[in-house]
């Protein structure tokens, strides 16, 4: 399985005359992670959700294996690629092994109930992210960590081959930051394609292949592989900050550093 | 966690309680007579054309009308509760007990005034407006919906429960101009009846609610996700406009169809959703069809209390079902029950 889910050139606007994204481009191969980076209302979460066909692009194109992702049947796109959005808020007290076998919904009838099978697919992702142990536990008690490896869990039960992730790390600390990546990596190695929108560059540089840095301009600043992107030049202006750029002392990555403005104390 | 029943066990009690009570709702009344001593006078070659109308044309209907009302309120509750994503929704949040009250007593005052005939080709008018009134609710919350990009549950629940405050505004301005000695009829309309003769009202429930309430249940998985997560259900290849729009209107066309022909009979939509879930757990493909069901058997009894309770006449139901639910609601909310709800 190498999947391929490519947007081309896509531009977007939620409201006419202000755009969010122009004339952007990104990948998210099988087999790889691909990290989308950027300032805070750079279009990293829209691209994302082009990327899922949650939206649809005012030009350009969103295509899975080549084909316009548009013209995939709801059902049968989250059959392939699978979601998951920030700040997840249910409404109902469910236990986390609910909440992974919520995930079989793109192959479960209307009508129908999950079958035996349904369920040992959410019992074998639940094993998979190392949740099993805490499947009858509920949901909202858990913690930050350990809720963010269910929810793993429930969208890996979708069975995609593609998923694309909003921040999966952004409540945590920094030993489950380091969690969420190493699976999403081991994931990679597995075969599954990754795309994550991340805040922390640092992280983002350790664990993926490729990146795209999107600008406050909201257009793509860089994009290619880590060592590609996080150059001090690109970065500062990309966030129009003054940014640092050195190796990670223990693993040799890069490690990025914002300076303080200047002036300031 | 909280316990949780099989679904096959919550079913079969379900069921198990429907026939009970149904069976209680036919034997026990003024008369004493039921299906078993209509047999026994019959096999004693009695005559039993009195207990036989009493049973057929008075009981009978009166224990179908009560059970399809409170069957369709229940399971609308369940499925606003899901829509809206808040434990406090009803049938009637969204404004349609106001707007279709609004519309019986508007009718109830013209045709006081003989501007309205009492009923048209046999539609009895009060029942006619109380339903248009109630459509022309679910038309202004759509009409504000669809002018904002996407109808968010924060906006359907504010806009439904303005119009209701509306709604109820209308009804004063309306019992202003109606003539004192005709305030009775009106306020008792408020208070909710299943007190019905013969088959017509029992028809048009049957025929507005029960469709409907199939076509809803088959909505369950898709409330289980929208329930969880709008993006993740969007991501999954759940519709979300579809679904907003499926539900509001069944939801809404069953409510209307019950308030029309029963009055708004409150606490039904409320209470048995949240009793059953703490039994069934949150999964609307169980969770749906044991409230239809206890929601039938819950107003059956209701409707039972309001005949028994020795006082003159019946109490009408709309006070027993509130009279019932509300403190056992409060005992929910006290006993840390709301199990089922992040709240």
């Amino acid at each position: 399985m190498n999947r391929c889910l490519a947007a081309e050139s896509v531009a977007f606007a939620y409201e006419p005359g202000a755009p969010v994204l122009r004339d952007v481009a990104a990948t998210v191969r099988g087999g790889a992670v691909a990290g989308i980076v950027g300032p805070n209302g750079s279009g990293k979460s829209t691209l994302l959700r082009l990327l899922c066909g949650l939206l649809e692009p005012g030009s350009g194109r969103v295509t899975l294996d080549g084909r316009p992702l548009a013209s995939f049947r709801p059902r049968e796109r989250a059959r392939s690629l699978a979601f998951l959005p920030q700040g997840v808020q249910p409404v109902f007290l469910l236990s986390a092994f609910e909440v992974v076998c919520l995930g079989r919904y793109p192959h479960v009838g209307a009508l129908a109930g999950p079958s035996s099978h349904d369920l040992e697919v959410a019992r074998r992702c639940m094993r998979d992210t190392a949740t099993d142990d805490i499947r009858h536990r509920s949901f909202m008690e858990l913690s930050g960590g350990e809720r963010q490896r269910v929810l793993l869990a429930s969208i890996l039960a979708q069975e995609p081959e593609l998923l694309l992730l909003d921040e999966p790390t952004a409540a945590l600390d920094i030993h489950h930051e380091t969690e969420v990546f190493t699976l999403l990596a081991r994931l990679a190695g597995d075969g599954y394609g990754v795309g994550v929108v991340t805040h922390d560059l640092n992280l983002a540089a350790r664990f993926c292949d490729t990146m795209v840095l999107l600008s406050r301009e909201h257009a793509v600043a860089a994009c290619g592989a880590p060592e590609a992107v996080l150059r001090e030049e690109t970065l500062s202006a990309a966030y129009g900050a003054r940014i640092r750029v050195g190796a990670h002392p223990f693993t040799g990555t890069p490690l990025v550093y914002a300076e303080p403005p200047e002036g300031a104390p | 966690m909280t316990r949780r029943v099989s679904a096959g066990h919550a079913v079969l009690a379900a069921t198990a309680l429907c026939v009970i009570v149904i069976a209680a709702s036919l034997s026990i009344g003024p008369e004493p007579l039921g299906p078993l001593h209509l047999l026994r006078q019959w096999r004693a070659g009695e005559s039993i054309e009195d207990a036989a109308y009493i049973l057929f044309s008075l009981r009978l209907p009166r224990t179908l009308a009560a059970f399809l009302a409170g069957a369709g309120l229940a399971l609308v509750g369940c499925a606003f509760q899901a829509l809206l994503r808040n434990p406090l929704a009803t049938p009637y949040t969204l404004g349609l007990a106001g707007a279709g009250s609004f519309g019986a007593y508007t009718a109830l005052v013209l045709i006081d005034f003989g501007r309205l005939p009492y009923s048209v080709i046999g539609v009895p008018m009060v029942q006619a407006f109380a339903f248009l009134f109630a459509a022309a609710d679910v038309l202004l919350i759509f009409l504000v919906a669809s002018r904002r990009a996407r109808p968010t549950p924060a906006v359907l629940l504010l806009t439904g429960v303005t119009l209701g405050i509306i709604a109820n505004s209308g009804i004063m301005l309306t019992r202003y101009f109606a003539r004192p000695e005709r305030l009775i009829d009106m306020d008792r309309w408020l208070m909710g009846g299943v007190d019905i003769v013969g088959y017509r009202p029992v028809a048009v429930l049957a025929i507005g609610v029960v469709p409907a309430c199939l076509w809803l249940l088959t909505q369950a998985g898709k409330l289980d996700q929208f329930g969880f997560s709008e993006e993740m259900a969007a991501g999954r290849g759940v519709n979300i406009t579809r679904l907003q729009l499926t539900v509001l209107l069944l939801g809404s066309f069953i409510t209307g169809v019950i308030v029309s022909e029963v009055g708004p009979i409150g606490f039904v939509g409320l209470v048995v959703p949240h009793t059953v879930r703490a039994f069934t757990g949150a999964g609307h493909r169980l969770l749906m069809p044991v409230s239809l069901l206890s929601g039938g058997a819950f107003l059956c009894l209701c409707d039972l209390a309001a005949r028994k309770v020795p006082v003159a006449g019946e109490i009408p139901i709309g006070i027993i079902t509130t009279l019932i639910g509300g403190p056992f609601f409060l005992y929910l909310l006290v006993r840390g029950r709301f199990a089922d709800w992040e709240t």
